[in-house]
């Protein structure tokens, strides 16, 4: 029997297109990580106000597809530095205990994700709403077929990698917040507003799950639900990639999304969401640094 | 005044009062629904259901009875469904239950109602297994699977093809659909099926399942799934080049307007049995419509809306026959009554597909009201969607049981 | 105040003097002394309050052996659900397909679970912290996928008919009876937990909750540790599953173990709290009697709890059991050695 490889290519193919995806929203949870010390358990469901701020620009005001996403990644980063400066400034600022910034801070974190889920059930019901743009016919790779919107999702996302590279590496603020993200206390020492690099930080990991959502709108319409299932699959992702490093997390996606696919290609169709907590469950025991990460020591 | 004649006072008042809310409450007819209510419709429908009593009490009520509806969401979830119907029974002391939307919540409250002896009437449960656990205290309003699974088979076997690829959603109601659809298909045509995966509830990426489903060259796609997941699969069955040709099959779930509305132009051509369809030409269906489109801002119901219609008018039937007391020493007798009153209610025309009729066994023959499937296709997607009817079949009583 | 409070503290004191004749007395005391409790209930002439105590009881047990790993260890677990649901499909199963008896059933439950619980505890041993979390959160959701997709484990359809546990011609099976079952296994459960914790592994927890690598150095074994208390909080959870899947109308499904529930407990014990003796139980009676009360609301019940979780965690972190140790124990503390100091001055 010869191997399907027309199958073998859509199904890589497929993973690539979503794990692009995974990597954005990844790549803001490493950002919070590297510059919060905290894992924010809440930015799926910033994913998804990203997804139906777009929605409400695209469809309800008339706005053009790209400025919706632009519009939405701001909002949604405003709202988030909102939530940081209430709520988890806060829990990160306090010392001492345990009930601070590990477990608290986790605990908080699904506390907040009930809290945004419920009032943007609230807000927008708990309908999915179709996010239909017209991008032209699709691509043909023969005899698989693949909508435009996977190829703008890779090209913004490369787009994205590529400005928050030069943000970090050639301004003035990006070194900021790479002095931020390494130690706060010495940042705070040679004269960097530490609070303000913080909030901005957590900005721009908001802005970037929303413009994940945004992005994924048209191919999975947008739901008040689909923060819980990315959230999963973007963990894993920055998990493999490696804690705090940002190549690491848009790799990661990638591989999540691969592995994910020809898992439920191969081995078990019913398991496919699966895959993706075994590949993190598999990562953190064996290497929980991942790919590129820190070194994560063992206390004791 | 002094202190002690203030307080005399106040507590012979305070029991006065009591006295006559006892006396208010004792000519209620209290009734209890529990219902999944954050969903698509099923906030809609769950107030509409409460609307319609309403309105019989602004009509005077049943008999001059007032009812007392106590409406719970139960999120589709068994144990939150028990306890609501618990607190009901118990706590609120209802003569009837309405419940519940899910197949999986519906299942253990049978076993509740069946022990503590209080009628249940079912809004939209397709899972066969509901009627068939021999309880006494169980009607259900809305078409069983077993016969949906048979009208659906017989027209795909005989004008599709006996090659199906299955996508079947983690729910009660879409797995009891698709293994009701597989078996059908095995014991009217010897088919097996070509492909069969399970997806999450809320799945959202298909798409490997098309490339393999599109590489078994299938002659139809059954997906069975609730309805803006069944959407998204319709859509990315189209991104993966599996052409119309391929027929795209549902369950009775595709007739909630979120298919059509989300899933627009890969919505064409789909068909599924359903219990209604707005593309009914009766003057009685194009009313109901026309209300729905009025009061709740749906463009065109689906079978949810018509049966929980058709079931206050059932339960308006049934009460208003029951010869009731409504004191509290009689509430096991009231319960009894309307058990009763409900299952002599023969040849019942409303919205639905077919007649409804109910009989005093604790059967599914007798239990199963509702034995007419509709097929129904969609003509156009998008919000502003349309329905043809393609078929019409009333079911044999015992179909599908073994 | 005071004379508002000068009966708990008649009961603390009441108690405290049972203790001195053997520790085991007062709770022997308070277990006859809850035994009517669904008589008194069924007075009201509303039964339902003997299921809601039924349902209480159990996300006590839940809830306490959430706190052991969680607050007395200090170990960020997520995926207790998880756990919960192993104890009660495993029972179910055994008692469904094998026939065993709920008094083989649930033990074998109780030992599985504690097994699986090694298995949810292992990555602890490497890890801290978030990437726990992260762990136990993906462990605990393959569970309920698990739980989901696979046909004998009873997919979507759910478990159902799960026999009531019964000896002879006594069946447990209304809510009276089934209080019995679930209110002693609650209480030692509950002893247990003040056993444990007043030990040395008690004390082991509590120091590896503050201060590792002070832990450690002190001689303490870390990952052993660590590993049991997973483990005793497996036990108590797949207890909980068992408990829960034999309760009439014996019927579990795979969305009773969702991310929402492991909140929902995770809500019990921030509020009754972490790391309080007292919190499981504290936090599990009223959550779920708020929870109970505020059905009508269910609009917004979601939203309402959400805020409150985040709130409590802000500002009020150490729980319902921290402002009981902070106003009422730490204040008698300081009024007793004032008195103290007094009488020796």
């Amino acid at each position: 029997m010869d191997f399907d490889f027309t199958s073998l290519f859509a199904f890589i193919l497929f993973g690539l297109t979503i794990g692009v995806v995974y990597g954005i929203v990844a790549l803001g949870i490493s950002l919070i990580y590297s510059g919060l010390d905290i894992v924010h358990f809440a930015h799926g469901e910033i994913y998804m106000f990203g997804a139906f701020f777009g929605l409400v620009f695209s469809e309800h005001m008339g706005v053009p597809y790209p400025l919706a996403i632009l519009s939405a990644m701001v909002c949604t980063g405003l709202l988030g530095i909102v939530i940081e400066r209430v709520f988890y400034r806060r829990l990160t600022r306090a010392g001492g205990g345990y009930t601070v910034a590990g477990m608290g801070m986790i605990i908080c974190g699904f506390g907040m994700s009930v809290v945004l889920q419920n009032i943007a059930y609230l807000s927008w019901g708990a309908d999915a709403e179709p996010f239909p743009v017209d991008l032209g016919e699709p691509f043909q790779f023969g005899d698989i077929s693949l909508p435009k919107s996977y190829g703008l999702t890779a090209v913004i996302a490369l787009l994205l990698m590529a400005v928050l590279h030069f943000f970090l590496k050639k301004t003035k603020i990006g070194l900021a917040v790479r002095a931020v993200a390494a130690n706060k206390d010495i940042a705070f020492l040679m004269g960097i507003n530490v609070p303000l690099m913080i909030s901005l930080i957590f900005g721009l990991a908001c802005a970037l799950a929303a413009a994940a959502g945004v992005l994924i709108g048209p191919m999975q319409s947008v739901q008040v639900e689909m923060g819980y299932l990315m959230l999963m699959k973007a963990f894993a992702a920055a998990v493999v990639g490696g804690f705090g490093s940002l190549p690491g997390a848009i790799v990661g996606g990638l591989l999540v999304g691969i592995f994910e696919n020809l898992g439920a290609a191969y081995i078990s169709p019913n398991h496919k969401d699966i895959y993706a907590f075994l590949l993190l469950i598999l990562v953190l025991m064996v290497r929980p640094s991942g790919l590129f990460g820190v070194e994560v020591r063992v206390k004791a | 005044m002094t202190t002690t004649t203030k307080g005399i006072t106040a507590l012979l008042a305070a029991g006065l009062v009591t006295g006559l809310a006892a006396t208010a409450l004792a000519g209620e007819i209290r009734i209890g629904v529990t219902m999944r209510m954050v969903s698509e419709n099923g906030q809609k429908y769950g107030q509409m259901v409460v609307d319609e009593f309403d309105m019989i009490n602004k009509a005077g009520g049943i008999n001059g009875h007032t009812l007392d509806v106590t409406l719970l969401n139960d999120e589709c979830k068994s144990d939150k469904g028990v306890a609501n119907a618990n607190k009901l029974i118990f706590q609120e002391k209802i003569h009837l239950l309405v419940g519940s939307t899910c197949s999986s919540v519906s299942l253990p409250i049978v076993d509740v109602t069946a022990k503590t002896k209080v009628p249940q009437i079912i809004p939209h449960s397709t899972n066969e297994k509901i009627t068939q656990k021999g309880s006494a205290w169980v009607f259900r309003v809305p078409v069983s699977g077993r016969y949906y699974a048979g009208v659906n088979a017989k027209y795909v076997g005989e004008n599709i093809g006996k090659k199906i690829a299955y996508l079947c959603a983690a729910d009660a109601a879409s797995q009891n659909d698709c293994e009701a659809m597989q078996a059908q298909m095995k014991s009217q045509f010897g088919a097996e099926a070509a492909y069969v995966a399970q997806v999450q509830e809320k799945e959202v990426d298909f798409r490997t399942h098309m490339q393999k489903i599109k590489s078994a060259g299938v002659d139809g796609i059954m997906i069975a799934a609730l309805a803006e997941t069944m959407a998204r699969a319709l859509v990315q069955s189209y991104e993966a080049g599996i052409p119309a040709s391929v027929n795209r099959i549902g369950s009775s779930s595709a007739s909630n307007s979120p298919v059509p509305a989300i899933a627009g132009d890969a919505a064409k051509g789909v068909f599924f049995t359903a219990a209604y369809a707005a593309a009914d030409d009766r003057p009685i269906a194009r009313l109901f419509n026309e209300m729905v489109r009025q009061r709740y801002g749906i463009h065109a119901p689906d079978h949810d809306f018509s049966q929980a219609y058709d079931l206050v008018r059932i339960v308006e039937i049934a009460l208003g026959n029951a010869d009731l007391k409504l004191d509290s020493a009689n509430l096991a007798a009231d319960r009894t009554a309307i058990r009763d009153a409900i299952a002599n209610v023969k040849g019942y025309q409303g919205l639905a597909s077919g007649p409804i009729s109910f009989c005093a066994e604790a059967t599914p023959q007798c239990r199963d009201g509702n034995r007419t499937a509709v097929l129904i296709a969609y003509t156009k997607g998008g919000k502003d969607y349309v329905t043809e009817v393609l078929a019409r079949v009333t079911m044999p009583v015992d179909f599908g049981l073994k | 105040m005071n004379l508002l409070l000068a009966p708990f503290r008649g009961l603390v004191d009441f108690f405290q003097a049972l203790a001195r004749i053997h520790r085991i007395v007062p709770w022997l005391v308070a277990y006859v002394f809850l035994l009517p409790l669904p008589e008194i209930l069924s007075a009201t002439g509303n039964d339902y309050y003997i299921y809601l105590t039924n349902r209480i009881l159990i996300f006590i047990l839940l809830s306490v052996g959430l706190n052991i790993v969680k607050g007395f260890c200090g170990q960020v677990t997520v995926g207790h659900i998880g756990l919960y649901a192993i104890g009660a499909v495993t029972s179910s199963l055994l008692a469904i397909n094998y026939g065993w008896p709920f008094w083989a059933a649930m033990p074998a439950a109780v030992v599985v679970t504690g097994l699986a619980g090694i298995i949810i505890g292992l990555p602890s041993v490497r890890l801290e912290g978030a990437y726990l979390a992260l762990a136990t959160l993906g462990l605990g959701e393959s569970v309920r996928i698990m739980i989901a997709v696979t046909p004998a484990l009873g997919s979507s359809t759910g478990i159902m008919l799960i026999p009531p546990p019964q000896v002879g011609s006594f069946v447990f099976d209304d809510f009276q009876k089934y209080y019995y079952l679930v209110m002693t296994a609650a209480m030692i459960g509950i002893y247990l937990s003040f056993s444990i914790l007043r030990s040395a592994t008690g004390r082991a927890f509590m120091a590896i909750r503050e201060d590792v690598i002070a832990a450690s150095v002190h001689g303490i074994n870390v990952p052993a540790n660590k590993l049991l208390a997973f483990v005793i909080s497996a036990l108590y959870a797949g207890a909980a599953g068992a408990l829960f899947a034999h309760m009439p109308p014996g019927f579990i499904h795979h969305n009773n173990f969702t991310i929402i529930e492991m909140v929902t407990l995770l809500l019990m014990v921030v509020m009754g709290g972490i790391g309080h003796i007292w919190g499981g139980v504290i936090g599990a009676i009223i959550v779920y009697i708020i929870y109970d009360n505020t059905l009508e609301f269910y609009h917004i019940q979601p939203l309402t709890f959400g805020l409150i979780m985040v709130l409590l965690v802000v500002f009020m972190p150490q729980g319902i059991g921290g402002v009981i140790d902070r106003y009422l124990v730490t204040k008698r503390f300081v009024k007793l050695r004032e008195e103290k100091s007094d009488g020796a001055a």
